[in-house]
C-alpha cells in the first residue's frame, strides 16, 4: 500500500504544480504592474519600463516555456528570486517553513497533550463534572476563531498579568502564546473525537471482559480504549499538520512571527509569483508526505487495520 | 486574500478595543519627559514594513532613513526648503547641471570617508536601475566628479528642484563596499546616526550606534525594529510593554493611549487626501452644473467628524495643512438647495434621479465607509449612485481609460519630496499620466509650466496655491478629507511623529528611566 503511495505521489506533486503555475495567469494578475507596484508604490505604469521589466523576468516568453523553464529550475532545486526582494527564493522559503514547522509541531503537540487526556477522562464518566467541562470547553475551542482568541491571550497573559511577550519569535517564551492560539482548534477537536471513541470502546466486549478479568481502570483505559482512540486523532495530525503549516497567516500576523503563512501572505499580496508558486508548492509537498506518515502511523496503532492492509 | 485579512483586522480591532477596557487595569505607569538612559536600547514597531528586501529604488529606503541607517545629499523640511546634509551647499552651474559640495569628515558604516567617487557609484547605480524610481525617473541622470570634494549632478532637462530630489530615501548614498553586484547591501554601508547590523526578512532589524557619526554622538546604543503589519497587533504589542513607539494604530484603540494613560500620542495631517473623482470626458460629469451639484451636496465635516469619528480632516481643496501651501480653512457648508437647483438645470430632477456608478476599493478601509456616507449625501439631492467595492489593481485600467462615473481615491500629493509639481502634472495636465478625472485646461497647463523654471520655494508654493484654486473652481472633482497619522509612545523623549515617513530615529531620540 505504501509503495502504491510512493508512486502516486510524484504524479500528485505534478499536477498541483500545473495548478500552482497557471492559476495567478489564468486570474489575469498583471504581474509586471504588481511587480512595479512593489517596487514603486502608486507608480503610474510606463509602457517602455514595464516592457524592460517584463523582458528582465521572463514574463515575455510564451506560457509553456515559462512553465518548462520554471518546473526546470524547481526540480534542480532552484526556485528562482523574488520579485520582490530579487533574492534566491530558496533560503527564505526554508527559513519560513522551518519557522512554521517548529510553531506546527508546538502546536500539535500541546493539543495532543491537552485533547487526549481530557477526551480520554471525559469518557470515562460521561455526563460527569470532568465531560461536560471538557464538552463545553472544546465546544468553544472549535467555535473561537484565531483572530479572537489572539488578542484575548495577549490582553491576558502579555498586558494584564505580563507572563509572556506578545510578538516576535526566537525566544521559548515567544512561542508560547502563537503555539496556544494554534493549538487551541485541534486539541477542542481531539478531545471531542477521543471522548467519542473512548466511550464507544469502553463499551466493547473485550474491554468489558478485561475489567471482568480484575484489571484496573486505568490500564483497561490507557492499554485498551484509549489506544484505539487515538487512532482516529493520528489520521487527523496528518491534515491538520499541513494545514496549520500554512493556514497560521492569523496568527503569524498578530504574533509577528516569519513563518510560511506570513511570508505566503505578503507574498500573494505583492503578487510575488515566484514566492508564491515555491510556497504553496511546498505545501503541497508537505500535505502529501503528512498524509502519507499519518497513515503509516495509523496502521502502526491500529492492529485491525493493519490486518486489512495485510489481507 | 486581502479582502479576507481587512475583515479579520476590522474584526480584530473592534475586539482589541472591547477587551483592552477590561484589561486596562492591569496597564503600568509611565510618561514620557522623565530622565534619557544613557546608551538605551529602543524597541519600535513602524507602520510600513520592508516589502522589497530594502532595495534602493523601492520604497524600502523610506524605512532606512526613517531608522536613521541612511542618508542623502540634502534633506528637506515638510515646508519644502532644501537643508545640507551629506552635501555641505550646492550651486547651479548651467541650467542642466548643479554642482554640490560633500560634507568633511563623513565617515561610511564600514569606516571608509565619503568621497565623490562614492557619491558617483551610489547615484549612477540608482539612475540606472530598470525601473527607475519616482523622485529620479525620466531625468537623464548622470553625476561625475569634480574635483576633491565635490560631484556635478546632470539632467537631460532644466531641473529647477534638483537639490529638493536629492533629499529623496532613494538618492541616499552608501560606501563603494555596497556595489559589489546585484541589490546593494544596506547592512554597515550607509552613514546615518546608527548602522544597521542584522535583517530578518521583513520582520526585524537590529540597529546599533554609529559612534563616528559626523552629527554628533547618538544618545541610543541600540534599536530593534519588529515589523507588525496589523495595526491591532501593534497597539497590543505597546500596551503589553513589547515595544516603546508603535505607528499607524487604529483610530478605535487610539482613546486607550490618550492624555493621563502613560503613553504620549500624536495625531499629525499627512499629506494625503480622499478625492471624489468625477469622470469629466463622458457624461453626466462633462456638464459642469452636475459636478457643482456633487461638490455642493457633499457635506465635508460630517464626513470627517461622523462618518470617520474625527479621524480626518474635512478639505476644502487638494492641499491640506500638511503642508506649508495647503489650505487651513474649513470647506464651504453643503448647500443641499443650490445643488437640488443645478441638477434641475441640468435636466435631472426628485422624478428623474440621476443614476450614476460611484467605485471605490477597500485598501484602505476609510474608503468604503465614505461611499456610503457620500451615497446617502447624494440621494438627498437626486443623484442616484450605485456603489460598487472592488480591487484598485483591477480598477485603475477601467479609470484610467475614463470608463467610469465616481471613483473614490486615497492619494498622497506629496511623493519622496516635499514639493506638489509631480502631482500636479501627472495628475491634472492635459497630457498627465494620472490624469483619473481626466480634466484638460490650458489655463492650468500653463499656470503648472511656471514650475519648469521655478527654483525658489516661495514662487513654487505660489503656483501650487493657484492650481490647487484653479481645480475647485473648476470642480474637478470633489477633495473630501485629509488623512491623519498617528504614532504612540512610552518613556522616550525627542521623538517627533514625521507625516513624510522620513524620521524617526534621530541622535537626540532617547528612552527613560
Amino acid at each position: 500500500m505504501i509503495i502504491r503511495r510512493l508512486v502516486s505521489l510524484p504524479a500528485a506533486v505534478l499536477v498541483a504544480s500545473v495548478l500552482i503555475f497557471l492559476l495567478p495567469r489564468l486570474a489575469g494578475v498583471d504581474t509586471v504592474r504588481a511587480v512595479l507596484r512593489t517596487r514603486v508604490a502608486e507608480a503610474e505604469p510606463d509602457p517602455v519600463v514595464a516592457a524592460r521589466v517584463a523582458a528582465e523576468l521572463g514574463l515575455d516568453r510564451p506560457l509553456p516555456e515559462q512553465f518548462l523553464r520554471w518546473f526546470g529550475h524547481v526540480l534542480t532545486g532552484d526556485l528562482g528570486l523574488s520579485y520582490a526582494t530579487r533574492a534566491p527564493v530558496a533560503p527564505q522559503l526554508t527559513s519560513a517553513l522551518g519557522v512554521s514547522a517548529v510553531l506546527t509541531v508546538l502546536a500539535l503537540a500541546l493539543a495532543a497533550a491537552i485533547g487526549i487526556p481530557a477526551g480520554v477522562h471525559a469518557a470515562r464518566r460521561p455526563g460527569g463534572l470532568v465531560d461536560r467541562i471538557v464538552t463545553v470547553t472544546s465546544v468553544l475551542g472549535v467555535a473561537v476563531p484565531e483572530f479572537i482568541l489572539a488578542p484575548v491571550l495577549v490582553l491576558l497573559l502579555a498586558v494584564a498579568v505580563p507572563l509572556l511577550p506578545a510578538l516576535g519569535w526566537g525566544s521559548p517564551a515567544q512561542a508560547v502564546l502563537p503555539a496556544l492560539t494554534l493549538a487551541a482548534f485541534p486539541a477542542a477537536l481531539a478531545a471531542q473525537l477521543t471522548r467519542a471513541e473512548t466511550a464507544d470502546v469502553l463499551s466493547r466486549p473485550h474491554v468489558v471482559l478485561a475489567r471482568a478479568k480484575g484489571l484496573t481502570d486505568g490500564v483497561v483505559l490507557w492499554r485498551h480504549a484509549a489506544r484505539l482512540a487515538l487512532t482516529a486523532v493520528t489520521s487527523l495530525s496528518g491534515l491538520f499538520f499541513a494545514g496549520l503549516l500554512s493556514g497560521a497567516v492569523v496568527v503569524e500576523v498578530v504574533f509577528a512571527v516569519p513563518g510560511l503563512g506570513r511570508l505566503l501572505y505578503d507574498a500573494v499580496l505583492g503578487q510575488d509569483l515566484p514566492m508564491v508558486q515555491a510556497g504553496l508548492l511546498a505545501v503541497v509537498v508537505v500535505a502529501v508526505v503528512a498524509a502519507l506518515a499519518a497513515e503509516v502511523l495509523q496502521l502502526a496503532l491500529d492492529p485491525v487495520a493493519r490486518a486489512a492492509v495485510q489481507r | 486574500m486581502r479582502s479576507a485579512h481587512l475583515h479579520r483586522c476590522s474584526v480584530l480591532t473592534v475586539v482589541v478595543t472591547v477587551l483592552a477596557l477590561f484589561a486596562a487595569c492591569g496597564r503600568g505607569p509611565g510618561t514620557d519627559g522623565g530622565t534619557p538612559v544613557p546608551d538605551g536600547e529602543l524597541r519600535i514597531a513602524p507602520q510600513f514594513s520592508p516589502r522589497s528586501g530594502y532595495a534602493i529604488d523601492t520604497d524600502d529606503p523610506y524605512i532606512l532613513t526613517q531608522l536613521g541607517v541612511t542618508e542623502a545629499l540634502t534633506s528637506a523640511t515638510a515646508d519644502g526648503q532644501v537643508r545640507p546634509a551629506l552635501a555641505e551647499s550646492w550651486t547651479q552651474v548651467d541650467p542642466l547641471t548643479w554642482r554640490f559640495v560633500l560634507r568633511a569628515g563623513v565617515t561610511f558604516h564600514d569606516g571608509t570617508p565619503l568621497t565623490p567617487a562614492a557619491v558617483v557609484t551610489a547615484l549612477g547605480h540608482v539612475a540606472g536601475v530598470a525601473a527607475p524610481p519616482r523622485a529620479l525617473r525620466g531625468l537623464g541622470l548622470t553625476v561625475v566628479e569634480d574635483g576633491a570634494n565635490s560631484v556635478q549632478v546632470a539632467t537631460t532637462h532644466p531641473d529647477p528642484i534638483l537639490p529638493l530630489r536629492m533629499s529623496s530615501p532613494n538618492a541616499v548614498i552608501l560606501a563603494a563596499s555596497a556595489y559589489t553586484g546585484g541589490a546593494p547591501s544596506v547592512i554597515g554601508t550607509g552613514t546615518g546616526p546608527m548602522r544597521l547590523t542584522a535583517v530578518e526578512g521583513a520582520q526585524r532589524a537590529s540597529l546599533e550606534r554609529f559612534d563616528g557619526y559626523w552629527g554628533g554622538r547618538p544618545a541610543l546604543a541600540r534599536v530593534t525594529t519588529t515589523f507588525v503589519t496589523d495595526p491591532a497587533a501593534r497597539a497590543l504589542a505597546l500596551r503589553a510593554g513589547d515595544v516603546d513607539i508603535a505607528q499607524g494604530l487604529p483610530e478605535s484603540s487610539l482613546l486607550e493611549f490618550s492624555a493621563g494613560s502613560g503613553f504620549d500620542e500624536q495625531t499629525v495631517a499627512a499629506p494625503r487626501t480622499v478625492l471624489l473623482l468625477l469622470n469629466q470626458s463622458a457624461a453626466p460629469f462633462s456638464d459642469p452644473r452636475i459636478r457643482q451639484a456633487v461638490a455642493r451636496a457633499v457635506d465635508r465635516t460630517a464626513l470627517a467628524e461622523q462618518a470617520l469619528a474625527g479621524s480626518a480632516i474635512p478639505a476644502s481643496e487638494l492641499f491640506g495643512p500638511a503642508v506649508a501651501w495647503g489650505a487651513h480653512e474649513p470647506p464651504p457648508a453643503p448647500d443641499i438647495e443650490g445643488a437640488k437647483a443645478l441638477l434641475v438645470q441640468a435636466g435631472h430632477g426628485p422624478d428623474n434621479p440621476l443614476p450614476v456608478r460611484l467605485w471605490t476599493y477597500q485598501n484602505r478601509p476609510e474608503l468604503p465607509t465614505l461611499a456610503t456616507a457620500v451615497q446617502a449625501m447624494l440621494r438627498e439631492v437626486g443623484i442616484d449612485a450605485e456603489i460598487r467595492i472592488g480591487e484598485y489593481g483591477t480598477q485603475e485600467p477601467e479609470v484610467l481609460a475614463g470608463r467610469y462615473d465616481m471613483f473614490l481615491l486615497s492619494r498622497s500629493y506629496l511623493t519622496d519630496v516635499p514639493d506638489a509639481g509631480a502631482t500636479l502634472r501627472s495628475d491634472y495636465a492635459c497630457d498627465g499620466s494620472y490624469n483619473l478625472n481626466h480634466y484638460c485646461s490650458p489655463a492650468f497647463d500653463s499656470l503648472v509650466a511656471r514650475l519648469d523654471t521655478a527654483t525658489d520655494a516661495g514662487t513654487r508654493q505660489d503656483v501650487f496655491r493657484a492650481a490647487a484654486r484653479m481645480l475647485v473652481d473648476d470642480v474637478v472633482g470633489v477633495p473630501l478629507v485629509h488623512s491623519q497619522e498617528n504614532g504612540v509612545s512610552r518613556n522616550v523623549v525627542g521623538y517627533t511623529l514625521d507625516p513624510m515617513a522620513k524620521q524617526l530615529v534621530t541622535s537626540q531620540l532617547a528612552v527613560t528611566g
